[in-house]
């Protein structure tokens, strides 16, 4: 089982791969739209790698209110767990 | 300077042909393609015969308004649309581009405006076509995706909406962001009309003071091997801004700010 930590690392680990962003500059409290530049195209290819990496059905509805890469890590978090 | 006459008449012709084309897609969507269900084929045949039909629809609409003098045209390239996994890219100046894009393509598919999916004249039509909603995006991206890998060409019009007149163009990046996913081959369609008929917030009775003449003109296919080996959020960044870029330089107009994701 994955902790929060774990899960972290692997969105950094997309984000600087996707996006080419500083690591540095993903912290939790970064907002994936305002601080980090990511629309909803952008999205959907993060979202696709997730599914890669998780290789879980990760539907777009469990993500409509994710806004901060903390929002994010708790949506994978709650995919794992169930 | 035309004579008075012949203005009214493309006024009234104009208003006919309006009502034609909503009277052909509720007869297509309610009347025909129920009678295409009964013929045998499963799902993927009957769409491709809904296709078929919807393109020589078209196609007779676009003979009509030239017939009536509403418009007239030319399309150079034709033969170069419709090849399997083909994306073929327009821009959007007035209300009936697709209708000529799709009239001349051999049954292409369509990302089409959400709004065409409940519009009571094209709802039948575009739902037995299979074509796809602009919205939401990853449905649109997925669907997209789908299409051109399953082997069809598909009409896409990165303005996402009719541009703006006297605005610099702009580009959304879903169509970049399929390009680089999905698109075996890529085709850029440039679309002129002068003077323009149905810009954006003009009534269609407002019709031009001259009879509106528009070209279709096939470019030449865009290499995309530059674009593979990037990761696509980048990928589609880059491809969006030659896009945007190759069609102003084509068109003679300004290239805006490329918008992001055109949300």
């Amino acid at each position: 089982m994955q902790t929060k930590d774990e899960i972290l690392e692997q969105i950094k680990a997309s984000l600087t791969e996707l996006f080419e962003l500083d690591p540095a500059r993903i912290t939790l409290a970064a907002r994936l739209n305002e601080d980090l530049e990511i629309d909803s195209i952008d999205a959907v290819d993060l979202l696709d790698g997730l599914r890669r990496q998780t290789g879980r059905k990760i539907s777009a509805e469990d993500f409509r209110s994710v806004r901060t890469v903390g929002d994010l890590v708790e949506a994978i978090y709650r995919l794992v767990q169930a | 300077m035309e004579k008075r006459q012949t203005y009214f008449w493309r006024i009234f012709a104009s208003g006919v042909c309006f009502s034609l084309f909503g009277l052909g897609g509720l007869i297509l969507g309610v009347l025909v393609f129920p009678v295409t269900l009964l013929l045998p084929g499963g799902p993927t045949r009957r769409r491709a015969r809904m296709r078929g039909l919807v393109q020589r629809a078209l196609r007779l609409f676009v003979r009509v308004m030239n017939g009536v003098r509403v418009i007239s045209y030319e399309f150079h390239g034709s033969e170069r649309l419709g090849r399997p996994g083909q994306l073929i890219v327009a821009n959007h100046p007035t209300l009936v581009d697709v209708v000529f894009i799709v009239a001349f393509t051999p049954a292409p598919c369509c990302v089409v405006k959400a709004a065409l999916f409940r519009n009571p004249f094209t709802r039948g039509v575009v739902r037995a076509a299979g074509y796809i909603s602009n919205s939401p995006t990853d449905e649109m991206i997925h669907g997209a995706v789908a299409a051109l890998h399953s082997g069809d060409s598909l009409v896409m019009f990165p303005e996402g909406t009719r541009t703006r007149p006297g605005q610099p163009l702009q580009f959304a990046r879903g169509t970049a962001s399929i390009a680089v996913h999905a698109a075996d081959v890529l085709t850029p369609v440039y679309v002129r009309c002068e003077p323009l008929l149905l810009p954006k917030f003009v009534p269609w009775y407002r019709v031009p003071p001259r009879r509106p003449h528009y070209t279709f003109e096939v470019g030449d296919d865009i290499d995309l091997a530059a674009y593979r080996g990037l990761p696509p959020p980048k990928a589609s960044r880059l491809l969006n801004d030659w896009l945007l870029r190759h069609f102003a330089a084509r068109l003679g107009v300004a290239g805006g700010y490329n918008g992001g994701s055109g949300d």
